[in-house]
């Protein structure tokens, strides 16, 4: 992440998103409340999940002052029963932007750990208070930390800190903050009863303004199994990924300045002594064993320069050309280039070499992609048409474009692995549907892994049909790794698919009780915006969201054409007993007599040809 | 034309009478089955468009020959037999107390009998079947459509609907007209100076003729069709020419949808091929022609595509294969142009009324 560092050094990483609030979701008080529940909320499912521990989720938001008009101060609070968080991590964790555990490529509901720091930054702005973290990591000791963010230096300012005994491990965070529940309400009782049907396996309560409770309990006692962090999926990788990937695998040449100096010198145990080349070289040899990776670079580069420390401290390496065997510096003190030959037999030049051309494509293609194997890898660069040995570092962008494509085209890669997916799993699901809509008719299907731009994704999704839906029309719950999404339905990828579906042709017809549950999983959900509310419609999520869609949609056509059958003959059976008294009702009058005729004899001969006809 | 006074009265308590008698027997007939234990059946006249033939005799569209079965032992079809059967009952009471109804009204008061009509398009179509097997308009049932239309002239009518029993009224007391509603559709025609009937398009040019006293000059009752001719009024202006034996003449705007207008008033709609009450055969079309846009050189309007092609559904209908009304299609196709009847105020508010309408109707002797 040195890249990182270097771009916002400019500006801190608070600075910036406080100034793009309206990206992070944080454009006004309705939004904003709901967009914090939300960060907190799935912060403390994240951190359960991650630990495997049956998640306990206290949701509670309290007005400051209840008789003041919206929108005004709320405080809001989320207590979970996870793994907490040690001491020393939490003033960072909760008082720095940019701060977590979320960068490596697996699934987790929020994206970098930026939301809940955006909360408490969100709040502090709108209300001036600090937030409380109360955090308990060893089941002992629990550790209450009352803390403002400096914006401008990306730090926190801690106020209070205090320890009391604690007996469970979890996790409770407490801000105030400006919002607007009048309007916030709906979506975030919404947001609240969805997310307990995607997330079975948690237990959570609501407590509204109001101080009225909303208890979600745990459906299903079998949590999913957690995602593992893994390496990219060689298929739909681009150049630029690529390229940033040789950056991390190949070790540039050092700068050589006071810092790196004083670094080999410390490694070599050379602090306060001064040795002449050969004297460091020595040296080196007897500790290679043990040297960092820059510091045996720079080694190397001494021995062809024949430089001691101060001869070091007067150059600057301009450029290593491996395929010419040149090295070219510049010399402060005389204010000249120099050209050195390198002797490849010497035991050196390899060290420089590797370090500047990195890995053999066979080396990076099995140690940086997952499912290449040594085989797949040498069948991948004949396909390619690339050297197996070929170094990465050394490709020129003709090549790197080449590679690129290659690897999306070739079509021996196993598929991505979804161990770092984790999809809610069929029964789950199901049980979830079930006991939320009650429904006469539900199925799900949870489709196999697959990719788009080399991130796996798991399509699950499940349908209910009558029972206690109300007969209200098509509705869809979407959600995104385990996360409800309520806002910005219409542009979403999933709504295009049930939009494009004819269901006329599965007896889907009028106003039907019918819900669809979507639920995508992946490494990187492709969010349309940072607010993360509807996913962008690539091909392959496309095409699988569709296929699940058919599939589901054939099993209700035969539901419903069963229950069609059903109905039918159900109705059938009362058709004539029905009908034919309301007849006689309207002919007795119609025809002037007093008495009703006598049709006993016709409705027997009626369910003689119901019988009949069934 | 006063001879026919006292052949004419209490033909509306007639038709009544005729009515419920067809109804009470088709009533017995169920009955009877039902207490046979044998299932009854209605046998309607077929309206697919494969039945609906033009008579060139009777000078309409009627029913052919074909009808279709309604039993009561078919599963698919005892639902809506019973509607039928229903709607029978539900028009005999509506008949008997003299009580009108819309059809909304009917689908609405289906539900209080256990009748579950689908939606209103379901229930006018029962109302249709019923007109078809009973080849009774609707209007005689009491159930009215929305749309009005008003008559003004020297025509005395008894009111026959409940409470205003024998009141009589004359039909040029109110300079507005007087609305063809439901009780002056059943009203009895009693007496009329009127040599004519003058059918007008628009309600500006109906009130115009009242103003420049056309009913005077022309001893004519004024009918304002309201556009296309409301079945209400197309059996009132049947009953004025039978009953009265006054002519009948049509005015209308000239372009396509005018000449149609005349047409339908002369030998009706294939949407009505069931029924036989609703036409004036000898009905005259007096105006305005394609050929008296040039003649009266009024100012004109150029046809949209959907005029044009009106006058080529048209010209596949049958009775527009000879005569004037052919002619004045082709005109108008020509001519890709129509006028207003308000087109004639260019020469002054009067002009239609002071030379227009008598050089048409002196015209109208000859055709």
């Amino acid at each position: 992440m040195s890249l990182t560092k270097e771009t916002f050094s400019q500006i801190s990483p608070s600075e910036f998103f406080y100034r793009n609030r309206d990206l992070a979701g944080f454009s006004n008080p309705t939004r904003s409340l709901y967009t914090s529940v939300r960060e907190f909320v799935e912060n403390a499912l994240d951190a359960c999940d991650q630990k495997k521990i049956l998640p306990d989720i206290h949701l509670s938001i309290k007005a400051v002052d209840p008789e003041q008009p919206d929108p005004k101060p709320y405080i809001l609070s989320v207590k979970d029963n996870g793994p907490g968080i040690e001491p020393k991590h939490v003033p960072l964790a909760f008082g720095t932007v940019l701060y977590g555990s979320k960068f490596g490529l697996k699934q987790a509901r929020g994206m970098f750990g930026l939301g809940a720091t955006m909360a408490i930054l969100y709040g502090q702005i709108t209300t001036n208070k600090p937030v409380i973290v109360k955090s308990c990591a060893d089941g002992k000791t629990q550790d209450e930390f009352v803390m403002l963010l400096d914006i401008q230096k990306n730090k926190p300012v801690i106020q209070k800190h205090t320890t009391k005994e604690a007996s469970k491990t979890g996790l409770s965070v407490s801000i105030v903050l400006e919002g607007d529940y009048s309007k916030a309400g709906t979506k975030i009782r919404d947001y609240v009863s969805q997310t307990s049907l995607i997330t079975p396996y948690a237990s959570i309560i609501f407590e509204d303004p109001s101080g009225e409770k909303f208890h979600f309990p745990r459906i299903v006692k079998e949590m999913p199994s957690p995602p593992t962090i893994i390496k990219p999926h060689p298929h739909g990788i681009d150049v630029e990924t690529i390229r940033r990937m040789i950056v991390d695998t190949h070790y540039q040449i050092p700068i050589v300045d006071n810092n790196t100096i004083t670094k080999v010198r410390s490694e070599l145990g050379l602090q306060k002594k001064n040795l002449n080349s050969k004297g460091i070289l020595e040296r080196a040899q007897k500790k290679w064993s043990n040297l960092s990776r820059p510091v045996r670079t720079v080694v190397a580069m001494m021995s062809f320069l024949n430089l001691d420390f101060d001869g070091l401290s007067k150059i600057r390496i301009d450029d290593l050309d491996v395929a010419n065997k040149k090295l070219t510096y510049w010399n402060f003190g005389e204010s000249k280039s120099h050209v050195v030959e390198l002797d490849s037999e010497s035991p050196y030049y390899k060290q420089l070499a590797n370090t500047v051309q990195g890995d053999t494509l066979h080396a990076f293609l099995t140690k940086r992609f997952q499912r290449v194997g040594p085989t797949t890898a040498d069948k991948f660069c004949e396909f390619a048409k690339f050297k197996s040995e070929k170094r990465i570092g050394s490709m020129t962008n003709e090549e790197l474009v080449k590679l690129a494509d290659a690897l999306q085209k070739f079509e021996e890669f196993l598929s991505p692995d979804p161990s770092c997916l984790a999809p809610l799993g069929e029964e789950p699901l199901s049980k979830g549907i079930m006991k939320f809509f009650n429904p006469e008719f539900a199925s799900v299907i949870q489709r196999s892994a697959s990719a788009y731009s080399g991130f796996p994704f798991v399509v699950e999704m499940g349908v209910a049909y009558g029972g206690d839906i109300p007969p209200a029309g098509l509705k869809v719950y979407r959600f995104a790794n385990r996360i409800p999404l309520l806002y910005d339905e219409g542009s979403d990828v999933v709504l295009k698919i049930v939009n494009e579906m004819d269901w006329s042709r599965y007896k889907i017809k009028g106003d039907p009780p019918f819900v669809i549950v979507s639920h995508i999983c992946s490494t990187r959900i492709p969010y349309k915006t940072v607010g993360k509310e509807n996913v962008a419609d690539r091909p392959e999520i496309e095409r699988e969201l569709k296929n699940a869609l058919q599939y589901l949609a054939r099993k209700l056509a035969v539901h419903m054409s069963r229950q069609g059958m059903a109905d039918m003959a159900k109705k059938r059976a009362n058709l004539y007993s029905k009908y034919i008294p309301l007849i006689a009702q309207f002919v007795t009058e119609l025809s002037a007599n007093k008495k009703e005729p006598n049709y006993k004899q016709l409705i027997k001969k009626g369910s003689e040809l119901e019988e009949q006809q069934i | 034309m006063k001879n026919n006074k006292s052949k004419t009265t209490k033909t509306a308590e007639a038709r009544k009478e005729k009515l419920l008698s067809i109804l009470k027997n088709q009533g017995l007939t169920i009955y009877n089955d039902l207490e046979n234990g044998k299932f009854p059946q209605f046998s309607i006249p077929s309206r697919s468009v494969s039945n609906i033939v033009y008579d060139k005799k009777l000078r309409q569209y009627i029913l052919g020959n074909s009808s279709a079965v309604r039993s009561a032992r078919n599963m698919s079809q005892l639902r809506s037999y019973t509607q039928l059967s229903w709607l029978a009952f539900f028009v005999n009471r509506l008949v008997k107390e003299g009580k009108s109804s819309t059809l909304r009204d009917i689908y609405y008061s289906s539900q209080a009998f256990e009748i579950d009509f689908e939606d209103q398009p379901e229930s006018d179509n029962i109302i249709v079947d019923l007109e078809a097997l009973l080849s009774f308009p609707r209007e005689d049932f009491h159930i009215f459509p929305e749309e009005r239309s008003s008559v003004f002239g020297d025509l005395t009518i008894e009111y026959t609907v409940p409470g205003y029993e024998g009141k009589k009224v004359n039909l040029s007391d109110h300079p507005d007209g007087y609305l063809i509603g439901p009780s002056l559709s059943s009203a009895e025609l009693i007496d009329t100076s009127a040599e004519l009937v003058i059918a007008i398009e628009k309600g500006g040019l109906f009130t115009r003729f009242v103003e420049e006293k056309v009913h005077k000059k022309f001893k004519a009752i004024i009918v304002d069709t309201a556009g296309q001719a409301p079945r209400s009024t197309r059996g009132l202006l049947k009953r004025l020419n039978t009953e009265l034996g006054l002519p009948v003449v049509i005015l209308a705007d000239g372009d396509v949808y005018g000449e149609h207008i005349a047409m339908v008033i002369k030998s009706g709609s294939a949407n009505a091929a069931h029924l036989r009450e609703l036409t004036v055969p000898d009905a005259k079309w007096l105006g305005v022609w394609a050929t008296d846009i040039e003649k009266y050189k009024l100012p004109t309007i150029p046809m949209t595509e959907s005029d044009i092609k009106r006058i080529y559904d048209l010209q596949k209908d049958p009775r527009y294969q000879e005569g004037n009304w052919k002619t004045q299609l082709e005109v108008f196709l020509k001519l890709k142009r129509k006028a207003e009847l308000e087109a004639f105020s260019k020469y002054g508010l009067t002009n239609i009324t002071d030379k227009y309408l008598p050089e048409k109707l002196e015209l109208s002797k000859s055709l």
